[in-house]
């Protein structure tokens, strides 16, 4: 059938004098199936608008081609315009005649003018429809591990309607805040009985995910919880796995032992101090040995200090390279620290640490003071370094996640932050993002609560329909596409009782195109940026016009 | 999975060199899957014989077509009309499909762009490793599914050479692994190492009569 | 040396070369005239075949310019186009083009200059001498 296709052409206020346009238009007249080319000075405003799409019903055009500023300033008008015409808002094809080409060069570029006008000419017969589609999204939101942030986020969710299912490993929920003096303070038990009480949120302690299939809007999830193994449905999942701390003894090289403590046995040992046999006269915390980028270690190295000098009244050192204050309320927690008496000691060189006498000796460099110190601690209160949970990579591959090269489930991609995932659909908030701050975690769990609940309180979704699809005729099966989308928006369906083919997503689909450009049977298909449309404005640089 | 690589250019030049007209063939199945000879390579093939012509200043005048599966005289017919109007045929499919083209259209020159190189298993994205050599006469049931036909660099079949390197790699070729390590361990794995001791005879290679036939439609 | 036009095609990603090259125009930093931008959803969705096509209708030269490395949005879309340009430039070899035509760049959406820079260098490399 023939297509009719109409060109026009802007000259922004006549500003773009350096384009020749009676020239362009007469030349572009000339293009196979053009059968109408205007030129308008103001495509733009409501006049302009309502010129063209008289123009396009009178002219019975059914393909628009219009040459004007850049396409990332008026694509959504004009595509908008468009249907207001009656025609598929995909029958589009822009040039970009003003920033890149009147604004770009110098003197006359009427050529180029015409030859971008060309490109997206060509690119037009090639154009299909799209159709806008609801999709029906599953409103329930899955929450995986039950510390702080999780239940945070399951608690928020439900106040705005949204069903929770929150799945934790542990015998219980609370996470590793549970038992912690924070600032802010975190009321773990009063989160726990609202959640207990909350008929919106189920919990599943005791529970792991075992598999993740699906998308955004339908994920299929199976979750083992003792002997049963359950499967659900759910719209988006929130992933809240939290942290692991770990002491490296390679770091300090000295076994931990009896002088070398971890952070938890300090605390142990502060709610029993009597059990001691004797009382320790000095206690060192050594900090950015293990990790010099973490903010927990400090400000538990700075409780526990004032803790120590509260309970047990020993001499308290702090061995530090720096001290990173920039959380809330961190600073003064270190002012309170050093008005007690407890002494800060700044080094640039790692300190030795060994054993001598049965204590633990600590010597370096003070910089402050330009001199060696030496000082015996009776404990040495270990740095620990911060690590994801156990088990969080075997689960980012359950959700076929990516996890960062620390193995927290932030992709280290700016394009993400704050809590997005490559994968539509899930979050990620509070430690397992590799950033223990529990105001931060506060946000996170804002952030994702929004999103969330923006994808999913309508229950539906409206998505172009197949605007990237798999032709099952074409399709090898050969899985590539499904192992390649950096989405994950691609998974194998059954078309008859032999045959399962690749299927695209629609509402996980991004767009990029990678699927398409590297399936070896071309069955991909991405309706804009298709093989035909592509070469077709490849086709038309430096044909004679 | 067959597995192929296309030849140098220069080489395939070589062989449509004085033709003026030629079809360039692909398969829709295994080559296609490998990325050597489906309808993306078909493209790009054509277009670089073009390129090279036409920096030559020859004439060089190409079809394109891609068929579901070479190997089947049936499809290949589809190409009759195609091939009417050219001189050649420079076939992307593996042997099997250069051989069916050639026996259709016994007329025109069929030349192969690939090399058909082995039979393989997909390992990672486009990597593929040969893991079957059709000796005819599987043992992999006591080998614990792991060939030493093909993995083993010597071809043993009853342990390993006594040359194996520290780390389980193999004498010969230090960036493989000695096959015997992995059957040991996977044998270990399943409980069946006493396998091991089991003396496997020296292999029948004529258990196949080459080249190979089979009439498979019993009834 | 081929014969054929002086063009630069230069497929531009999205979300980082087309900006630029907005950016470009918006600031009036002049440049050839000769390049001609195809706008793409990702430079990982650049294929040979577009490749070879461009060299085939005699352009000149021909940029992949995407976005930094780490910095995808689609994470490896410029990883991919990356190496699909170095497999090309074997392709274009193979048929006696210089490799220089073919390059891959990346940039953030506001490196006007940096934009700029690219087709410049371009240019002038696949100048006609």
């Amino acid at each position: 059938m023939q297509i009719r296709i109409g060109v026009f052409l802007c000259d922004c206020g006549k500003s773009l004098s350096n384009i020749d346009f009676p020239k362009v238009s007469e030349r572009a007249e000339k293009l196979q199936d053009v059968v109408h080319v205007g030129l308008h000075s103001n495509l733009c405003l409501k006049e302009g608008i309502e010129e063209m799409l008289s123009t396009i019903r009178d002219g019975a055009i059914d393909r628009v081609v219009i040459a004007a500023c850049s396409p990332k300033l008026k694509e959504d008008a004009f595509r908008n315009a468009l249907e207001e015409a009656g025609l598929n808002s995909n029958f589009l094809s822009l040039a970009n005649i003003r920033e890149q080409c009147s604004w770009a060069h110098e003197g006359d570029v009427t050529e180029k003018a015409l030859e971008l006008t060309a490109m997206a000419v060509e690119r037009a017969r090639f154009l299909k429809p799209l159709v806008k589609k609801d999709v029906p999204v599953n409103k329930e939101v899955l929450v995986v591990g039950g510390g702080f942030a999780g239940m945070k986020v399951a608690l928020d969710l439900a106040n705005l309607g949204l069903r929770t299912t929150l799945v934790e490993r542990g015998l219980a929920l609370g996470g590793r805040l549970e038992g912690f003096e924070t600032n802010p303070a975190v009321p773990i038990n009063s989160m726990r009985k609202a959640i207990e009480e909350n008929r919106d949120i189920e919990v599943l302690t005791s529970a792991e995910l075992t598999r993740g299939e699906g998308e955004v809007g339908d994920f299929s999830i199976r979750i083992k919880k003792g002997d049963e193994e359950l499967s659900r449905s759910f719209g988006a999942i929130i992933f809240a796995t939290g942290y692991r701390p770990e002491i490296s003894p390679g770091d300090f090289q000295l076994r931990p032992g009896v002088n070398l403590i971890s952070q938890e046995k300090l605390t142990e040992i502060l709610k029993a101090p009597e059990r001691l046999e004797l009382r320790p006269k000095t206690i060192g915390f050594v900090l950015d040995v293990s990790d010099e980028n973490c903010r927990l270690p400090t400000l538990s190295a700075l409780n526990d200090a004032l803790a120590v000098k509260e309970r047990l009244g020993s001499e308290v050192y702090v061995f530090c390279k720096s001290l990173k204050v920039d959380s809330e309320g961190v600073e003064e927690v270190y002012r309170e620290a050093r008005d007690r008496g407890v002494v800060f000691v700044k080094f640039e060189e790692r300190p030795r640490i060994c054993s001598e006498d049965g204590r633990v000796k600590v010597e370096l460099n003070d910089i402050l003071l330009g001199d060696e110190i030496t000082v015996f601690c009776d404990f040495l209160v270990a740095e620990e370094r911060i690590m994801p949970s156990e088990g969080t990579e075997a689960l980012s591959s359950i959700l076929k996640m990516r996890i960062d090269s620390r193995g927290f489930c932030q992709d280290e991609n700016v394009h993400l932050y704050p809590v997005s995932c490559e994968r539509k659909g899930i979050f990620c908030v509070g430690a397992c993002r590799g950033d223990l701050d529990i105001a931060r975690a506060s946000t996170d769990v804002a952030s994702a609560v929004l999103s969330t609940y923006e994808l999913l309180a309508p229950g539906t979704a409206i998505v172009e329909a197949e605007r990237v699809k798999v032709d099952p005729e074409k399709c090898r099966v050969c899985l590539t596409c499904i192992r390649v989308c950096p989405h994950g928006a691609i998974r194998l369906v059954r078309v008859d009782t032999e045959r399962e083919v690749a299927q695209i997503s629609d509402l996980a689909c991004e767009g990029c195109g990678i699927c398409a450009a590297i399936c070896p049977a071309k069955a991909i298909d991405f309706e804009g940026y298709g093989d035909e449309q592509i070469l077709a404005e490849v086709q038309a640089i430096g044909e004679s016009l | 999975m067959i597995i192929a690589e296309r030849k140098p250019l220069e080489e395939i030049r070589g062989m449509i060199a004085g033709y003026k007209k030629i079809l360039v063939a692909g398969c829709g199945t295994c080559v296609t899957i490998c990325w050597a000879g489906g309808e993306k390579e078909v493209g790009i093939l054509s277009s670089q014989l073009r390129l090279a012509s036409s920096g030559e200043g020859t004439e060089l005048s190409i079809v394109e077509a891609c068929i579901e599966r070479q190997c089947e005289k049936e499809m290949v017919e589809e190409l009759r009309d195609k091939v009417q109007d050219v001189e050649a045929i420079v076939s992307m499919a593996c042997g099997i499909g250069v051989q069916t083209i050639a026996d259709v259209f016994e007329e025109k020159p069929v030349f192969p762009a690939l090399n058909t190189t082995f039979m393989g298993m997909p390992e990672a994205e486009g990597v593929w490793t040969e893991k079957c050599r059709s000796c005819g006469d599987c043992m992999l049931y006591w080998t614990g599914g792991i060939c030493p036909v093909v993995r083993c660099a010597k071809g043993l079949l009853n342990g390993p050479c006594g040359g194996t390197r520290k780390g389980g790699s193999c004498e010969i070729d230090p960036e493989k692994d000695c096959a015997w390590v992995l059957i040991y361990r996977r044998l270990e794995k399943q409980g069946r190492l006493d396998l091991m001791r089991k003396y496997y005879e020296p292999k029948n290679y004529r258990a196949v009569k080459r080249p190979g036939k089979i009439e498979a439609l019993k009834a | 040396m081929i014969r054929g036009n002086n063009k630069i095609v230069a497929f531009c990603c999205e979300n980082s070369a087309y900006l630029a090259a907005d950016k470009a125009g918006r600031m009036r930093l002049h440049y050839p005239d000769n390049v001609r931008i195809i706008r793409v959803p990702c430079v990982g969705r650049v294929d040979l075949i577009h490749i070879l096509k461009a060299f085939e209708k005699g352009a000149a030269g021909v940029l992949l310019i995407g976005c930094h490395e780490g910095a995808c949005q689609h994470l490896t879309g410029n990883t991919r186009a990356k190496e699909r340009a170095a497999y090309a430039r074997n392709l274009l070899k193979e048929v006696g083009i210089d490799e220089a035509r073919l390059r891959m760049a990346n940039i953030a959406p506001d490196m006007a200059q940096q934009f700029v820079r690219e087709i410049e260098d371009m240019t002038e490399k696949t100048k006609e001498r």
